[in-house]
């Protein structure tokens, strides 16, 4: 992390998929020679408890990093951010925002719901994070790499610009400075200590609207509030491993589960059409998503020797005739089925 | 040779070939004769399906050959380029076999879907399937609802169980 250099992270994808292997070790190989490059690699970031030294590591980096993971780059971000490793998300070419025909090129982009946005304040520095299942070769990683280099070079020149332009007044500390908290060693044997496999949710807070939804249908405890009634995954651990029912609740597609199966549901990126699929399960016969979610949840519940509560609990009574909100990318996008340019 | 029906889905045709069955969930029965009788039928997606799906990238069935199974019962998951979906299974039976050359190259869906783009031959006694032309009713009768649908009202809509 010295002056100038880029961090760059490779979190590994749980199991020993040797392709997967290939591609990390490829990757970590090139961008060892690369200069500029403060390369570290951890074991999958999905699965990394409080204590693993890698998410301490993680949490020392002061400055701009690129992770790359096994994730959707959606469900890495937020991910991150739970854990206290926050920042602006770099945009990449490599994950587009929105892969639109290009007869709509000139439409300016539809007005998005904001949603509450993440937590106190974000630390003045860029996040990119890179979707390793994107492409097998690790060449094209590493161009994008070094573009973001370049880029986070130009980043680094404006925030110096504005620090010298509003320069604080000096302040003189008298006395002993005061001691730092000792850094953990990061040896590459403590950072890839392979953590067992965890499951909970992530909140997408660039989505979420607060309406507590999750927090009414969850029976296992696992969401709360913060001080400011700000809904957040409290209890991470009490979550059932395999149960993605509080997101198929989510009016908003705001919760992922970034190991799930289904990519709407593991973070796909919103708005990209290549990407979220339209979910046609109850079209060719399958139930109603409030439907599957009870049934999830009811198994949880009767595995944990509870009863089941079927559609009695917890299930959104949401108004038909509500007034449409602005509309965001996922209406654009399930508007584009509608032409149907087939 | 009985004529073919068309629905229309916007703008675009959807071909009903006559003379065989339609499951509500969009899947095409043919029956199979001349194996073990009365109630077997080879299944694939209909046109109007296939025409929502778009190109088929990956297929996927979670039950054997030879498995019974149930009405509704969730046997597979399909991923395509506009679309992912479990696959339900149109009626109560045995799931035969599987076409297995669609799983190295599901394509054939896309190129051949009544012919060799065929799914699963299924042993149902009762299907309560529809002809053709119940077919495309039953396709006008919910074409609103399913552009709804696919708008991502699914909260807003009932089950046509008409």
């Amino acid at each position: 992390m010295s002056k100038g250099k880029l961090t760059v992270v490779i979190s590994q994808a749980p199991g020993k998929n040797p392709a997967k292997r290939a591609l990390e070790e490829n990757l970590a190989a090139s961008l060892l020679m690369e200069p500029g490059i403060e390369l570290s690699i951890i074991p999958h970031l999905y699965d990394l408890g409080p204590d693993h030294t890698g998410r301490l590591f993680l949490e020392s980096i002061p400055g701009d990093m690129v992770v790359l993971a096994w994730l959707f780059p959606r469900a890495a971000f937020w991910l991150l951010d739970r854990d206290g490793i926050r920042g602006t998300e770099g945009q990449s070419p490599l994950h587009p925002k929105a892969e639109k025909d290009d007869e709509d090129a000139d439409e300016p982009p539809p007005e998005k719901a904001p949603g509450i946005g993440p937590v106190g304040e974000i630390p003045d520095r860029t996040i990119w994070c890179l979707d390793l299942r994107d492409h097998a070769g690790h060449q094209i990683y590493l161009e994008e790499i070094r573009r973001i280099g370049a880029e986070a070079a130009l980043l680094r020149e404006g925030r110096q610009a504005a620090k010298q332009a509003t320069k604080p007044p000096a302040v003189i500390t008298l006395g002993l400075p005061t001691q730092k908290k000792p850094a953990p060693e990061f040896t590459p044997e403590t950072l890839l200590a392979p953590p067992s496999r965890r499951w909970y949710p992530v909140i997408d807070y660039s989505r979420c609207t607060n309406c507590m939804e999750c927090l009414d249908f969850c029976l296992f405890g696992v969401y709360g509030v913060d001080g400011l009634d700000r809904i957040l995954v409290e209890n991470q651990d009490s979550c059932k491993k395999g149960c993605p029912a509080c997101s198929r609740v989510c009016p908003e597609q705001a919760i992922i589960f970034p190991d799930y199966k289904s990519a709407a549901i593991a973070g796909a990126p919103v708005g990209n059409i290549g990407g979220l699929k339209i979910d046609l399960s109850k079209l060719f016969g399958g139930e109603d998503p409030m439907v599957v979610a009870a049934q999830e949840r009811d198994r949880e519940l009767v595995r944990d020797g509870r009863d089941a509560v079927g559609l009695a609990v917890g299930i959104p009574k949401r108004q038909t005739d509500k007034p449409k909100g602005p509309r965001d990318e996922l209406d654009s996008l399930v508007d584009a089925l509608d032409s149907l340019d087939i | 040779m009985q004529e073919d029906l068309w629905f229309t889905m916007g703008k675009i045709p959807a071909r009903l070939p006559a003379g065989i069955l339609y499951a509500k969930n969009h899947m095409w029965a043919r029956p199979e004769t001349g194996l073990n009788g009365n109630g077997l039928f080879r299944h694939g997606f209909t046109h109007y399906a296939i025409l929502l799906m778009k190109d088929v990238y990956f297929l996927e069935w979670n039950i054997s050959e030879g498995d019974p199974v149930s009405q509704s019962q969730e046997i597979g998951h399909i991923e395509t380029s506009k679309a992912e979906s479990g696959l339900y299974c149109p009626a109560a039976g045995t799931l035969v076999r599987f076409n297995a050359a669609l799983l190295n190259d599901p394509s054939a869906i896309n190129t051949d879907g009544y012919g060799a783009g065929w799914l699963f031959d299924l042993d149902a006694p009762e299907t309560g399937y529809m002809n053709a032309e119940q077919y495309l009713k039953f396709l006008s009768d919910n074409w609103e609802k399913t552009q709804a649908m696919l708008k991502g009202k699914m909260n807003q809509i009932e089950d046509d169980e008409s």
